[in-house]
């Protein structure tokens, strides 16, 4: 025997090679779903995360490809700027060159969205390159024809070849006058800036896009570039300084970084639910070494008996872990980039509907640091899986080797232990629930969860023992077979509980959420937004390219049946370096039709001094998200002068998910300098019906101008619809859940039947049938099932407390009421059961399947 | 826009011709330089001078020929009036129907660069045309939004390179460079004027040493006492293209109004 230790290095890979690779062989089907759990995981987190970049990405490269030579661009929000500002940026020392610009999305019926940018072509040259189809240097082939005629536009190839249209074409486009034929007069080949916005890209005039979108006098912003020897920051400084606090002076990259902004919430939510299936993942690879660490202690005796050092034998279960971890983690993200693919698309609607971010035709964008990162974790997260049952692997005495079954049974002193932590992480979390700060109430949360992963396995052992009787009452020797293998052995089951508990949680978090939101929204959409009618200008409530001259309230009002007209606009402006919603409303007369009492603040008093301009209100989920309490005095900047004004009033509002502030009309008009109008809200006169008061309105307008009226159900089912779209993302988890609770239920019954396997034998020699096997084993993947579901749905009450608080205070700002969701509960109980019992299917036919006479031999 | 026009020669007096016999003998013995710069701007000035008037109309037709031999033809009527330098230009598009109406307002300032604006009635929009603007190409054709602007004699500073002989006619070769205070594309310019008449016959403008554009003055006749070129041909020679723009029914001094040489008027 030797007595020293064997070099490091050379040994291992021999143990790996003559140890590991034939336990991998030998046990095919538990070493694949064992990787699976890695696999799960990782692609998890590489598709959510690889769809979430990609539509960033394609956002951040429509902007660098729009912006060609630009080195600063100038904004005031989505609210945009007189044109008088043109000639003061013009003017400053250190702009070479400065261009106005127009952006807006149009829907295009039936060939999806195009992003039209108008611009001033006498001088947008010097910009942007417009390399032309035909190989000629002309921007067009007739460029004072382009001027003159203001249905002109010049498309990209891309677009152009998608809708078979070229030069000469015409092409239908939803203008603020109404539906228009616009001639393409040019076609730009695939270039820098052809190719942005997915190539649905067309340029017009943009004093003819000013009427198009009824946009006034006003630009969306203004691109320029810098006098030579002229730093960015120096013109920036001199920039600001001449134009005031209301205008942004960044960068085009810059834009990028806020949409990414405005998506935060969006991605934190993205992050827990890859961190979750992470950690499932991780408790599958967990349970599955834990068994073979057991079932190979005669192995792992030998190898200590040949003269195998501690650390090797640790290091040979670790380096098992971290190879199962890297296949686990490749086929995962390759599995990742394929869900990333189905996902992108439904991903960019989403983004797109909630939080207005343009969609785009893009493809996803893998990106190498993302894989590397997700590889690199899931290696980890198999080998922090490993660590334990290779620690335990270590300490195998030789001596002891060949004894079982006391190894899958918690000892006295470790249940003690586990108590113990279990109650001091409770106590922390509890007292880490009442500290604002946010580092403090997240380390409460992992405290929670890790103190319901200690406790999982001994509240596992106690309901089994608890179930026994009934078990055995239904089925007396199949039932109490199966109970008896989970109480006798809990470590071979309670990390697939504890997977399963983990899954679930977090789906009746979500669904709690889901609920409540619905509710909440609901009852928003029931007291204020209780328009009879919404006339808007396009049909989705979340295009805000189009608007309307204000003239048109007084003629929606003058329509047989109209008791009243509210003015609605809206627009984004950057508030606290954030991108809000600036809602502008006539406040008197929101004051008589709002049937919803104020958050904070005295409902008439507020609706009174926000209308003399003397106050404003801003939506419950601004002040959740930027602690605004009444009384505090914001600076909002504006075009024509900032507004400081004090709060009068906290509302309930679900205009912007990024929170929103409201003023009055006039105020807005006189800061902006713009009385467009997004949407008019029609009250209908009593006595008056709906529907023909609907009828009127469309006919008032048929043939002059493109309106779109929609009843307040309609108007209600689409807000809805994105309340849905936002929460689809449960559903995904629905699918891990269940694929948690096949995978972590065939990987528990597997181990269990090779573990029992003499035991099965005996059970068959002595007279036990094969239907009574497979039943013991259906009945203990049933009994999984209920243990996961039990505590699940336990941990799952903790859980939808903790995430309610994560929105509220992180995400969207959001006060939602406690509402466990018994309808989601009341799915998923046959969902699991069902999914437990296919688990159980294979496991129980193998069972059966085997020889006696090996089974009786087995040791 | 650079028209082609030539003033009335002036009277002198014998003691002036005397005075200039002495000054013209013995001056480039002191100050050669500064004589032949002063030669050089008297000449220009002189071809300036002599092309003033206090109005001007004419209809131009202009055609415009690409690389690949396309063409294109607009007409359109240019009103001016004003002093050399000083002048507000209207140019009103007539044909074809696409374009009839856009018109575009150009005020010409001794000092500084000109400012313009554009109409376009279809919209019913005006726009100005920014000074970082002026060297794009005045609607596809190879002048300049530059090129239409009248340049005073003090706006350059000009040396005499000599004589040469354009077209069988014998002419003063100038080069002209803006001086800093006038932003331009172009870093120099060489012209060519008749010594017989002051018309220019040729101009070519470079920018950074490399010529880029070449215009050249043709069917020079005497309007109302004017030498007048009645063809002007812009030649780029980068695109390879050319722009041919003929003035017809050419008329000096005739009753225009201020008032229709405004942003309103042009609205109208």
């Amino acid at each position: 025997m030797a007595t020293h230790p064997v070099p490091i290095g050379r040994p291992s890979v021999i143990l790996l090679r003559l140890i590991s690779w034939p336990y991998f062989r030998k046990h095919g089907l538990r070493t694949t779903l064992t990787t699976s759990g890695i696999v799960l995981g990782v692609a998890v987190l590489v598709g959510m995360h690889t769809a979430n970049q990609s539509v960033l990405s394609a956002f951040s490269q429509t902007i660098d490809r729009i912006a060609g030579k630009t080195d600063l661009q100038i904004s005031a929000g989505e609210n945009g700027f007189g044109e008088e500002t043109l000639e003061k940026v013009q003017s400053a020392a250190c702009v070479g060159v400065a261009v106005p610009a127009i952006e807006a999305v149009v829907d295009v019926p039936g060939q999806g969205n195009l992003l039209v940018l108008g611009v001033d072509m006498t001088g947008d040259r010097s910009l942007r390159e417009y390399d032309m189809e035909g190989g000629e240097d002309t921007v067009i082939e007739d460029p004072l024809v382009f001027l003159a005629q203001p249905d002109s536009l010049i498309v990209a190839k891309a677009f152009a070849d998608r809708n078979r249209v070229a030069r000469g074409s015409r092409l239908s486009l939803g203008t603020a006058d109404g539906e228009k034929a616009f001639t393409i007069r040019g076609v730009m080949k695939s270039s820098r800036l052809a190719d942005a916005f997915g190539g649905n890209l067309a340029v017009m005039d943009i004093y003819a896009a000013q009427k198009m979108f009824g946009r006034g006098r006003t630009f969306d912003r203004i691109d320029l570039a810098i006098k030579p020897g002229i730093t960015a920051d120096t013109c920036r400084q001199e920039l600001t300084q001449t134009l005031g606090s209301a205008f942004d002076v960044q960068a085009p990259a810059s834009r990028g970084t806020q949409a990414e902004s405005m998506l935060s919430g969006y991605t934190m939510m993205v992050n827990i639910s890859s961190a979750f299936a992470l950690f499932i993942g991780m408790f599958i690879v967990y349970n599955s070494f834990a068994t073979a660490v057991t079932q190979r202690r005669s192995e792992i005796g030998i190898l200590r008996a040949l003269g195998a050092s501690r650390s090797q034998i640790g290091g040979l279960f670790l380096g098992e872990s971290a190879l199962m971890g890297l296949v686990g983690s490749i086929v995962g993200s390759a599995v990742g980039v394929l869900i990333a693919s189905a996902a992108a698309s439904a991903i960019s609607t989403l983004v797109g509907d909630v939080y207005g971010v343009a969609r785009q035709a893009m493809d996803v964008a893998t990106q190498p640091l993302v894989l590397g990162s997700a590889i690199a974790i899931g290696v980890t997260t198999s080998l922090v899986a490993g660590v334990i049952p290779a620690r335990n692997a270590a300490r195998v005495d030789p001596v002891h080797a060949l004894k079982k079954g006391s190894y899958q049974t918690f000892s006295m002193g470790e249940s003690r232990l586990r108590a113990i932590l279990a109650s001091g992480l409770g106590v922390v979390s509890a007292a880490c629930l009442t500290a604002h700060a946010r580092p403090i109430f997240y380390a409460g949360y992992a405290c929670v969860i890790v103190a319901a992963l200690l406790i999982a396995p001994l509240a596992s052992l106690g309901l089994a023992s608890l179930l026994r009787p009934t078990l055995r009452w239904l089925r007396p020797v199949e039932g109490a077979l199966a109970a008896d293998s989970l109480i006798q052995a809990p470590r071979r089951t309670s990390a697939s509980v504890a997977a399963l508990m983990l899954s679930l949680a977090l789906i009746l978090a979500f669904a709690g959420m889901a609920r409540a939101s619905y509710r909440s929204i609901v009852d928003w959409l029931d007291t204020s937004l209780n328009a009879d009618l919404f006339v808007m200008p396009s049909p989705r409530l979340d295009l805000r390219t189009t608007r309307f001259p204000a003239a048109m309230a007084a003629e929606i009002a003058a329509v047989p049946g109209v008791g009243r007209v509210q003015m609605f606009r809206n627009g984004r402006i950057t508030f606290r370096d954030k991108p809000v919603m600036l809602v502008a409303i006539e406040m008197n007369s929101v004051a008589e039709t709002n049937r919803r009492e104020p958050i904070a603040g005295i409902a008439g008093a507020m609706y009174r001094l926000a209308a003399s301009g003397q106050g404003l209100l801003v939506s419950d989920s601004l002040a959740q998200l930027q602690q605004l309490t009444v009384g505090q005095v914001l600076e909002i900047p504006a075009p024509r002068g900032g507004i400081r004004l004090p709060i009068v009033g906290i509302v309930l509002d679900y205009t912007d998910q990024q929170g929103s502030i409201l003023i009055d009309r006039r105020l807005f008009i006189e800061h902006w300098g713009d009385d467009t109008v997004s949407d008019f809200r029609v009250f209908v006169a009593p006595g008056a019906t709906i529907a023909d008061v609907h009828r009127r309105i469309v006919d008032r307008y048929a043939g002059r101008r493109t309106i779109f009226v929609l009843t307040n159900e309609e108007a209600r089912k689409y807000i809805l619809k994105l309340t849905n779209q936002w929460f689809a993302l449960m559903n995904v988890q629905i699918i891990i859940a269940v694929l948690v609770a096949f995978l972590g239920i065939v990987n528990s019954l597997t181990v269990s039947i090779t573990d029992r396997r003499r035991e099965l034998g005996v059970l068959t020699a002595v007279g036990a049938l094969r239907g009574q096997v497979r039943r013991t084993i259906w009945i203990e993947a049933l009994m999984v099932g209920v243990l996961g579901l039990t505590l699940g749905f336990a941990f799952g009450a903790i859980n939808l407390y903790y995430m309610l608080q994560i929105v509220q205070r992180d995400v969207a700002g959001l006060r939602l009421s406690y509402e466990f969701p018994v309808t989601t509960t009341l799915v998923l109980v046959p969902a699991i059961l069902a999914a437990a019992f296919v688990a159980a299917i294979w496991p129980a036919e193998s069972a059966v399947r085997g020889s006696l006479v090996e089974a009786l031999e087995y040791e | 826009m650079s028209d082609g026009r030539v003033g009335r020669v002036g009277r002198v007096g014998l003691l002036g011709r005397a005075s200039c016999l002495a000054l013209v003998l013995v001056a480039p013995a002191i100050l050669p330089g500064t004589l032949r710069a002063q030669d050089a701007r008297q000449i220009v000035g002189e071809a300036q001078k002599r092309t003033d008037s206090k109005s001007q109309r004419y209809d131009g037709i202009l055609q415009t020929f690409d690389a690949k031999g396309k063409t294109s033809e607009k007409r359109w009527i240019q009103d001016r009036i004003g002093a050399h330098g000083q002048s507000k230009v209207v140019i009103r598009f007539t044909a074809p129907a696409e374009v009839k109406g856009v018109a575009l307002l150009i005020v010409n300032h001794p000092d500084r660069s000109s400012d313009q604006w554009m109409w376009t009635p279809a919209i019913e929009r005006d726009r100005r045309i920014a000074l970082q603007d002026r060297s794009t190409r005045f609607f596809g054709t190879d002048f300049s939004f530059e090129d239409l602007e009248e340049r005073d004699v003090d706006q350059d500073d000009y040396t005499l390179l000599g004589s040469e002989a354009v077209e069988g006619v014998d002419c003063w070769k100038i080069q002209s460079v803006p001086k800093p205070s006038k932003a331009s594309q172009y870093t120099k310019a060489i012209i060519w004027i008749r010594k017989d008449n002051y018309a220019y016959v040729k101009a070519e403008s470079y920018a950074k040493e490399q010529l880029v554009r070449r215009l050249d003055y043709g069917q020079i006749s005497s309007v109302q006492g004017i030498w007048t070129a009645r063809e002007l041909k812009m030649a780029d020679l980068k695109r390879g293209s050319v722009t041919r723009l003929f003035l017809d029914k050419v008329e000096y001094n005739l009753p225009l109004k201020e008032d229709d040489f405004t942003l309103q008027a042009i609205r109208r």
